[in-house]
């Protein structure tokens, strides 16, 4: 707390006013946000860009009722008005409110957090990162059915001071790094894409440069790129009820939509309901459902290395916590806030976080990761005698209380008798979530086992971004519903 | 609201950056939303927002950056970051600043000063009224209101200077009880023209009728798709493959396809920030004059939408579809508007005979083939049973998978009413549609 003096005097005259203005609670959150991003296409620069974003946010419990209110007015008047105004809106809501909000008292946070980084991604020129980038991408491109080669570079510096009515003082600083390349090739009609280290844009992790680099854009690029031409002339992914190995890279969609949504406390208690939706774990399902197979445990974890969802504390001042989701198969806790955790006798998971200074924190996932199991990939394989290998997030869907999903990933290859066969393209499964995890029948060991940072998970109204980590090593399921040309087959006419 | 101040400060912000050329675009705003459930308002709040994007060109280079102050020292620092760029010699493409005299933005009114000056405390009793209603009929009321004005400003070394306010307002209601829900919203420039009760009672009306939804088999249907549903397939089909990334990156369902007929001949589909009916806006954020782009005509595959940097690309001007300047997604339709028909709405479930009646959908993915607009998604709050041209109840939430390409070649009827669907929080974008009657969706699964 030593660092941005003048900024933690302007938070604590505004937490003092929440005080004077009788709030039951209040807290005031600083936040300076940086984002670079680099884009090359085609051997040509296609974006370089800085953006840098500075607020405030004030957040105050009145009468039982929230007001929150941010400006960008870093000065004593502006912070002044913005505590006002957050008090003036919870007393409008509190008028209305069938119930006063729950919100236990907390001992008071002092304490802060940095990532550990080797090298400062913001210390690295530009000409450096584009000359990574431009040699991947010539990598890329190097075959006539490449239309479009991308590859781009990410980078976030996140500072965040806290300061609440009952003396919390939190300085946090996090960077998170990212990197993405995609290539798109075309003959005739024929279009299809393959990605690294993930499908839809740039995959972030909690650290440095030096997290870029070891990706190896350049070394992947050409496996990429060979795998996006086979794949014009692959087979269309067979319509099949069948055995499929999920790659962690398709995995960290697969926990985020399927696991990690479904547990968020607010969504339960119907929070969501107009935006997002609901979910099917109500809370008398705790620690008794059956969520999946015995091999199922499931943590979210705020305080994973590199994940981009974790941190030293939340956005309402509890420390990061590691959560027990699913244990042998049985679901377990929620992620949670200081409220909703009231709500259901428990305490908070320290889930909340805003995407930025003019957002008020929600539930959020941490990390929500799959641990791993035993052996490895090969002998997963080798177990399996007929089957699919899918790879590569694509597309994904979900019903609202996240029961009935559908993926799609960019590549799959054919199982054979313990083998790995032919690719496959356009591969689709769908299922219903504790069916498809009861069907769980292994999980490779901690050799394999990969984070992913998801960098565009969507919640709240008005919409926020926020990253969040999935980990998993490859997973094996059986009797999944496999195949793109299901929509052909879905029965007579009805 | 400062009236032209703001676009003053970006003019003069303009005249003293050293580059070759300058443009800068701010838009900020001061935006309420409440969010409430089960008789209470969960979240409650007043946010304030600002971004100003700087583009610059120095020797032929483009530098972009992005600030939320509008201090001089803050947009001097964010110039020299964007100098700085642009001065390591790398990007040239969209080194090309709009031209200022092609065309005039039309003359609009976004603004409406009360519903800028809308009192919280007026807001919260009309939802704790709605409250009151739904709780008579046992219905938990779940949903959003949100109020809010910004302005929008493009200044710029090539004589560009554009200024508009605007104001928005609108609600969104789920009516919920156990397995039945109901949902309506409303949005409109104006907040007088916001009836939260109006809405309440639509939303209300929908899950009464979807109190017990009932199994049936996956399959064929035809089906009737309300306003929601139709404009969730749009936006989807705008953001895959109706902008000009999408057709340079080879991606897009209209790549190699101009002038084929791609649809059924009833469907002709524009991009018209002008409707009268929509949430209009004059202009891009490079100033550029909102143009009205017929993107299908008949079922044609026409054009796509352009800015500055991608017109140059394909020869063409800009259509007035600049984003703001650190966006990646490029020139994207944001106001699309598919052309009304001749049934009345409240005639097509007899033409319908047979089959299912959509409210909306929800979680729509149309990446599974950009090429065929094939799309996955699965029906909510509110799925209904049609036989023999009457409502025979609600049936349990569907998925459906299907290329839109396909199915919006065998719409069979479409209404002449249209609704303005819109997300209250993103004031600058809308979609006016229609319901369409569709002959064959595929759905391939079901909820539970």
């Amino acid at each position: 707390m030593e660092q941005r003096l003048r900024e933690k005097s302007l938070l604590n005259e505004a937490a003092s006013a929440l005080k004077r203005s009788k709030a039951d609670y209040g807290d005031v959150r600083w936040v300076n946000e940086t984002h670079e991003m680099l884009v090359v296409q085609n051997g040509a620069v296609g974006h370089i860009g800085t953006a840098v974003s500075v607020g405030c946010a004030v957040r105050a419990l009145v009468g039982g009722a929230w007001g929150f209110s941010s400006s960008s007015r870093m000065t004593k008047e502006g912070l002044k008005s913005t505590a006002a105004q957050a008090v003036a809106m919870a007393k409008a809501c509190a008028q209305v409110n069938g119930e006063r909000v729950a919100f236990p008292a907390s001992a008071p946070q002092r304490g802060s957090y940095r990532t550990p980084v080797q090298v400062d991604p913001f210390s690295v020129g530009i000409d450096r990162k584009l000359d990574y980038l431009f040699w991947a991408n010539r990598e890329l491109r190097d075959h006539p059915n490449i239309k479009t080669a991308t590859t781009a570079l990410e980078f976030f510096k996140t500072e965040k001071l806290f300061v609440s009515t009952e003396g919390s003082q939190i300085h946090q600083e996090i960077i998170e790094s990212g990197a993405s390349m995609e290539a798109i090739a075309e003959m005739d009609d024929e279009v299809q894409q393959r990605s690294y280290p993930a499908g839809n844009g740039a995959c972030l992790a909690q650290a440095g440069y030096e997290y870029v680099k070891a990706l190896d854009l350049v070394g992947q690029a050409s496996r990429v790129r060979q795998e996006a031409v086979v794949l014009l002339r692959a087979r269309e992914c067979p319509s099949a009820i069948t055995t499929v190995i999920l790659m962690p890279d398709q995995m960290a969609l697969q926990l985020h939509e399927s696991c990690g949504h479904p547990v968020e406390l607010d969504r339960v208690l119907g929070q969501e309901l107009s935006f997002a939706g609901g979910s099917f774990l109500d809370p008398e399902k705790s620690g008794k459902f059956r969520y999946g197979s015995k091999r199922m445990n499931v943590t979210a974890d705020a305080q994973c290395a590199q994940g981009v969802g974790t941190f030293g504390y939340d956005d309402e001042g509890v420390p990061a916590q590691t959560t027990p989701i699913v244990r042998e198969g049985i679901f377990l806790g929620y992620l949670s806030s200081r409220e909703s955790a009231a709500r259901i006798r428990q305490n908070s998971s320290g889930a909340m976080r805003a995407d930025g200074w003019n957002a008020m924190p929600l539930i959020r996932m941490t990390n929500v990761n799959l641990e791993p199991g035993e052996g490895s990939l090969k002998d997963l394989i080798a177990d399996t005698r007929n089957g699919i290998l899918m790879a590569t997030n694509k597309s994904w869907s979900i019903d609202d209380l996240r029961l009935n999903f559908q993926f799609g990933t960019e590549i799959a290859w054919e199982i054979k008798k313990g083998r790995l066969g032919q690719p496959f393209k356009n591969p689709v499964y769908t299922g219903i979530t504790p069916k498809f995890w009861g069907n769980l029948s292994g999980v490779a060991g901690p050799k394999e086992w990969t984070l992913y940072g998801v960098h565009n998970c969507g919640k709240g109204e008005p919409v926020q971004t926020m990253h969040t980590g999935h980990g998993s090593s490859p997973a094996r399921f059986e009797k999944v519903q496999v195949g793109r040309l299901a929509y052909r087959q879905a029965g007579g006419r009805r | 609201m400062s009236s032209r101040r703001l676009l003053e400060l970006l003019e003069r912000a303009v005249r003293r950056s050293p580059a070759d050329q300058t443009l800068m675009a701010c838009e900020r705003g001061i935006r309420t939303t409440l969010r409430f459930s089960h008789q209470r308002i969960h979240q409650n709040f007043h946010s304030e927002n600002i971004d100003v994007w700087i583009k610059v060109i120095c020797n032929g280079c483009v530098g972009v950056a992005t600030t939320n102050s509008l201090d001089a020292a803050a947009l001097r620092k964010a110039t020299e970051a964007a100098i700085a760029t642009a001065k390591t010699g790398r990007r040239k493409r969209g080194n090309l600043l709009p031209d200022p005299g092609k065309k005039t933005p039309a003359r609009l009114t976004t603004y409406i000063p009360k519903t800028a000056r809308q009192d919280v405390g007026d807001t919260t009793r009309a939802i704790a009224k709605a409250w009151q209603r739904a709780e008579r009929l046992k219905y938990n009321l779940a949903g959003s209101f949100h109020s809010g004005h910004d302005e929008l400003a493009v200044a710029g070394s090539n004589g560009i200077a554009r200024y508009q306010p605007f104001t928005t307002a609108g609600i969104k209601v789920i009516a919920a009880a156990g397995k039945a829900s109901g949902y309506s919203a409303s949005v409109h420039r104006d907040i007088g023209r916001i009836d939260i009760q109006e809405t309440t009672g639509r939303a209300l009306a929908l899950a009464e009728q979807n109190r017990r939804p009932r199994d049936v088999p996956v399959g064929v249907y035809d089906c009737i798709l309300e306003p929601e549903a139709v404009a969730e397939l749009l936006e989807w089909l705008g953001y895959i493959g109706l902008g000009a990334k999408s057709l340079y990156e080879k991606t897009s369902f209209l790549s190699g396809r101009a002038g084929d007929r791609i649809m059924g001949n009833n469907i002709t589909l524009s991009d018209d920030a002008g409707h009268p009916e929509g949430l209009q806006v004059p202009f891009d954020y490079e100033g550029v004059a909102k143009q009205r782009v017929v993107l299908i005509e008949r079922g044609a595959a026409l054009g796509v939408v352009y800015d500055t940097t991608y017109g140059k690309i394909y020869r063409r001007e800009s259509t007035g579809h600049g984003a703001p300047y650190d966006d990646t997604e490029g020139p994207l339709p944001m106001h699309l508007t598919l052309a009304a028909g001749s049934a009345p709405r409240s005639q097509m479930e007899r033409l319908l005979g047979n089959g299912l009646v959509v409210t909306r959908f929800h979680y729509v993915n149309g990446l599974l083939g950009t090429r065929q607009a094939l799309m996955t998604g699965l029906t909510r709050d509110g799925t209904f049973l049609v036989k023999k041209g009457r409502r025979a109840g609600s049936v349990k939430n569907l998925r459906f998978t299907e290329s839109i390409l396909e199915a919006f070649s065998r719409v069979a009827e479409i209404s002449k009413e249209r609704r303005l669907v819109a997300d209250p929080t993103s004031g600058l974008q809308s979609c006016l549609a229609p319901a369409l009657l569709i002959r064959g969706v595929h759905f391939t699964g079901k909820t539970q």
